[in-house]
């Protein structure tokens, strides 16, 4: 699994990848930085990162609440169904205003409607709703994978990318330590 | 996952790798620990309502499903709550489950970047 993130792949989605910095030293001649604009430059894409991490989210967080919401109706369409051919009505109290219930008998039904969104209403038969439900949890339930996958992705580059700062700082701190001591020694000698 | 000091210690694609891994496997535990929270939850909401069916002196309940509350017989509410029980439960058990393995896992990588970078890293919770 370890295999299928970065190096391979420069975007997913429009998720620009973090590269990997191999070498400190390279990394800056190539980039023409210094450190300090390089810390600069990575800490503003670790923002970059995390602003597209908390939009995920919200459509993560969305998705889940749909997928129970699916269910539900995929349930009493089910609950219908069986009670159609025994005879006996279907009943139920239901909410006629917040907090408000009134009771209604729902006889032997062939039929339920659909609220499609977009002011729209239509009337399927049990089946044919059973089916539209379920082919919407299945389309739910991948989009909610392919965005776990995208997030797995967008975290691995804000790792990445932590780690590089984390090495770049290292790396100028280790540079004027070692500059500190040449001076030092130098003025010794 | 900040290195701190300023230890000499090359990082290497793999440690890369292994960094990244173990903040996936961090984050996933995360979540397996909400979502078994959730589970049990459900699952001692379930055994309420059994046991308040045992209980009731009703013949007839209402049964939430969908937004509506639908009369439903006794024994068919109890086949019902048994059914999501058995449901729940099997879900929490893969959830323990999977966050064994991930933890294990973790311990793994920990042993493996501890041991190269010693203190220069923290794989801790703040």
């Amino acid at each position: 699994m370890a295999s299928s993130s970065t190096s391979a792949v420069s975007e997913r989605r429009g998720i620009p990848a973090a590269a990997f910095v191999e070498d400190v030293q390279t990394y800056l001649t190539q980039s023409g930085l210094d450190v300090n604009s390089s810390l600069a430059f990575l800490q503003e894409r670790l923002q970059q990162y995390k602003l597209v991490e908390m939009k995920l989210l919200a459509q993560q967080r969305d998705l889940q609440a749909k997928i129970p919401d699916i269910e539900k109706c995929l349930d009493i369409v089910a609950t219908l169904q069986a009670k159609k051919g025994t005879g006996e009505a279907l009943i139920a109290d239901f909410e006629v205003s917040e907090g408000i219930y009134s009771r209604a008998r729902i006889e032997d039904t062939d039929s339920v409607c659909l609220w499609l969104g977009a002011n729209v209403m239509l009337e399927y038969s049990c089946d044919e709703a059973t089916n539209l439900l379920q082919k919407n949890l299945e389309n739910a339930k991948a989009s909610l994978e392919v965005l776990v996958d995208d997030l797995h992705f967008l975290r691995d580059q804000v790792t990445v990318t932590q780690v590089t700062i984390a090495r770049v700082y290292n790396w100028d701190v280790h540079q004027r330590r070692s500059k500190q001591a040449a001076a030092a020694a130098a003025k010794d000698s | 996952m900040q290195q701190g000091g300023g230890s000499g210690t090359e990082v290497t694609w793999e440690d890369q790798q292994n960094i990244n891994r173990f903040g996936r496997l961090n984050n996933r535990f995360h979540e397996l620990e909400e979502e078994i929270k959730i589970a049990k939850e459900t699952n001692e909401n379930l055994e309420d309502a059994s046991n308040e069916l045992i209980l009731t002196d009703d013949d007839v309940m209402k049964f939430q499903i969908g937004e509506v509350f639908v009369h439903m017989p006794n024994e068919e509410v109890e086949s019902r709550i048994e059914q999501m029980k058995e449901v729940t439960s099997k879900n929490l058990g893969k959830l323990e489950e999977e966050k064994d393995s991930v933890l294990a896992e973790m311990a793994e990588l920990k042993k493996i970047l501890y041991g190269k970078f010693k203190d220069s890293i923290n794989l801790e919770e703040d």
